[in-house]
Parts: C-alpha cells; sequence; structure tokens
C-alpha cells in the first residue's frame, strides 16, 4: 500500500482545527482514490481528524500508532 | 435597634439564604437541567433590579442567583419571580436542583434525552427532606459533562458498541482511539488464511460512542443503548466519586424504579449530615448494590 501513496504531511504539533485544515487542503491536491498520509498527534488529533475525514466523505484505511503520534493514511473520496 | 428575627429555615428550605450581611438575603432560583426561557431571564434581570444590585450570580450547578435581597423584599421579589414561573431553587438536607448537559437535542454525543429525564426527576424529587444535601445529574454520554459521577444520583447516556466483521477495513483506528483500549486486534489462521478480528472487553468499555461515530466503514455500531446509573458520588469537604449500581439500564421505567430505590435507602439509613456516598461506605458498597439492586 505504501508505494501507493501520492502525499505525505507531518501534522505533529499542529493543533485542531489547523489539522484538519491541512488535512483537508493536502487531500484536495489529490485526485479521487488516491492515499494520503498524514502524521497526526495522540489527543484531540486522532480522535477529530480521522471523524472529520469521514464527515467530508473520504475514507481511514489505515491507522498505525508511532508513539506519541499516529500515521493515518486517507483514501480520498 | 433589635435584630429582625427570620425563620431562617423556612428561608433555607426554598433557596432564601442568609448572607453574611445579616439583613441581605441570596436568592437561589430553580433551573431544571439548566434551562430557563428568554422571558424568565429578563423578569430575573427586572427583579435583580429592582430588589438586588443589579446583578446575578451564576452557581456551580446551573442556578441563578440573586444577591442582596433585604429581608423586607423577599416575598415581593418571589411573587414577581413566580409571575414569570420562575420559582425558588433548595438549600439545606433535601433533593436540590437536579443539573443536566444538553443531550441529545442539540448535541452530537448525546446519546439520551437529558432534559426529560431532568424535569422528570425534578417533578418526582425536588425539595423532599434527606439525611443530608442530594444532587442528582444527568449526563448525555460519558463524556460526563454534567458530572454524573460527582452526584448522589448520576444518569449517564451509554451504547453498547458491536463489531460486524463484514462491513471491517481493518484500518485499525477503533484500537488506536478507544479511550481505555478496551478494543483489541486479534488475529488467527484459519484454513491457512490470516483472519482478524477486533474484540471488545465489555468490562473495560464505558459505553461512549468513541469507536460508533469514527469508524471510517461502520463496522462498530451501537447494538444497545441505554443509561449507565451512579449512585454516592459527591464532592465537598471528603470528595468520592460515584459507584456504579448498573450499566446499561435499557428502560426507562427500570431506571427510574432504581433511582426510586437508591433515594428510599438512603432517606431509611442515612444518618444526619452523612452524604449518602459516605453512608454507602460506611455500610459497605458491595450490601449497598446488592440491597438496592434485589431490595430486601
Amino acid at each position: 500500500m505504501d508505494g501507493d501513496i501520492k502525499k505525505s504531511i507531518d501534522l505533529h504539533g499542529v493543533a485542531c482545527p489547523m489539522n484538519f485544515v491541512k488535512t483537508k487542503l493536502a487531500l484536495a491536491s489529490l485526485d479521487a482514490g488516491d492515499l494520503l498520509a498524514v502524521i497526526l498527534d495522540e489527543g484531540d488529533a486522532i480522535l477529530n481528524v480521522p471523524r472529520s475525514v469521514k464527515e467530508e466523505g473520504h475514507q481511514v484505511v489505515k491507522v498505525e500508532s508511532l508513539g506519541e503520534t499516529f500515521r493515518v493514511v486517507i483514501r480520498k473520496g | 435597634m433589635a435584630e429582625p428575627v427570620f425563620d431562617l429555615a423556612a428561608y433555607k428550605k426554598v433557596g432564601m439564604i442568609q448572607q453574611r450581611q445579616k439583613e441581605y438575603f441570596a436568592m437561589r432560583l430553580r433551573a431544571i437541567g439548566g434551562d430557563l426561557t428568554a422571558k424568565q431571564l429578563t423578569k430575573i434581570a427586572e427583579v435583580a433590579e429592582r430588589y438586588g444590585r443589579g446583578g446575578v450570580h451564576l452557581s456551580t450547578r446551573q442556578g441563578v442567583e440573586i444577591h442582596y435581597v433585604h429581608h423586607s423584599n423577599l416575598e415581593k421579589a418571589r411573587a414577581e419571580l413566580a409571575s414569570e414561573n420562575v420559582s425558588m431553587g433548595a438549600c439545606g438536607p433535601r433533593v436540590r436542583i437536579v443539573v443536566a448537559c444538553p443531550g441529545n437535542a442539540t448535541c452530537r454525543w448525546g446519546i439520551i434525552d437529558t432534559k426529560e429525564i431532568a424535569r422528570d426527576l425534578d417533578s418526582r424529587y425536588f425539595g423532599q427532606e434527606t439525611p443530608h444535601k442530594f444532587k442528582m445529574a444527568v449526563t448525555g454520554c460519558p463524556h460526563n459533562c454534567a458530572k454524573a459521577t460527582e452526584n448522589d444520583i448520576g444518569v449517564m447516556g451509554a451504547i453498547l458498541p458491536q463489531w460486524q466483521e463484514e462491513l471491517c477495513t481493518d484500518c485499525g483506528l477503533c484500537a488506536n482511539i478507544c479511550p481505555t483500549k478496551a478494543i483489541e486486534r486479534q488475529e488467527q489462521v484459519v484454513d491457512g488464511v490470516a483472519r482478524h478480528a477486533y474484540r471488545l472487553d465489555e468490562d473495560k468499555c464505558i459505553n461512549c460512542s468513541i469507536c460508533t461515530s469514527s469508524c471510517p466503514a461502520n463496522a462498530w455500531t451501537p447494538a444497545a443503548t441505554g443509561y449507565n446509573l451512579f449512585i454516592g458520588g459527591t464532592m465537598g469537604k471528603v470528595p468520592r466519586l460515584a459507584t456504579r449500581l448498573k450499566k446499561l439500564i435499557g428502560d426507562k421505567e427500570e431506571l427510574y424504579a432504581l433511582i426510586e430505590r437508591s433515594l428510599r435507602y438512603y432517606q431509611a439509613n442515612g444518618r444526619k449530615r452523612e452524604r449518602f456516598g459516605h453512608m454507602i461506605d460506611r455500610i459497605g458498597v458491595e450490601k449497598v448494590k446488592e440491597e438496592i439492586l434485589n431490595g430486601r
């Protein structure tokens, strides 16, 4: 799956709601079906961004814990 | 000049509390679940201007208090408030104003209709005499904004999450965001094929809806919704978090029956100025739970 990732962004240290805004902007630059990898902080970020992404019609396809951050792979809807 | 004589106990009973400036009283008003209409607020403002000092104090329990009302104006102020259906609160050893969060009427996380339950509890119990103060709170979900676990009776909206294998895409989000790590990914090889499963530990699950609302594939859904009932929580001088009496009560009548039994048990067994939770600790948590749940 990793070979298919079109774009990666690191949002470690970026607070809500800017982390979601940056995720949206990154998704906007991709085509439907493309994969985006995002590094998100534990706490509010991992709780809120995937849910907001879902509400916008995209799909979280993988979440990996990296300790204090998570690597989240999103397929653009 | 002789000091005026008041029946302080009678005043206190209806939330009229003598200030340290002995001629003046704080009028504690009754706002069930923190709700007041604009008309009621306008009337409160008028009374605060006319009989108080033009301001109000917001209490820690969603109440509105008008301070600095002279004792000679208490009954006039009370009658004016009553004209707009603003009634008095309570103080002393009795059931206090019921607090509630907004619940499922407006909150995205709300699981239950908190306001309806708060009104029901208020109409059944408000002002009833108890060994010590008795506080109730209704909170829409396990985020616990209304602090159900810090009240003598706490009602909390709850769900039981259920996992559906055929919908799951194995992204792993649920196991990573569950606040109590109640979801675990398990793997096993069946007929040479690796299969995964997400298992819920119901003892660890606090019945919130984080997994069901976040799951990208809707593989987690609420299999049941209900009420978690807590008893014996208190803050104050000797804080004690509540004991969970029962999880996921599915039926509102059962919820109300258990609240009724809890309150009656406290009235029958609590000592003077002993909070419900401290009574529970004195008698024994398991014994009290057993007796409330199964009767004697």
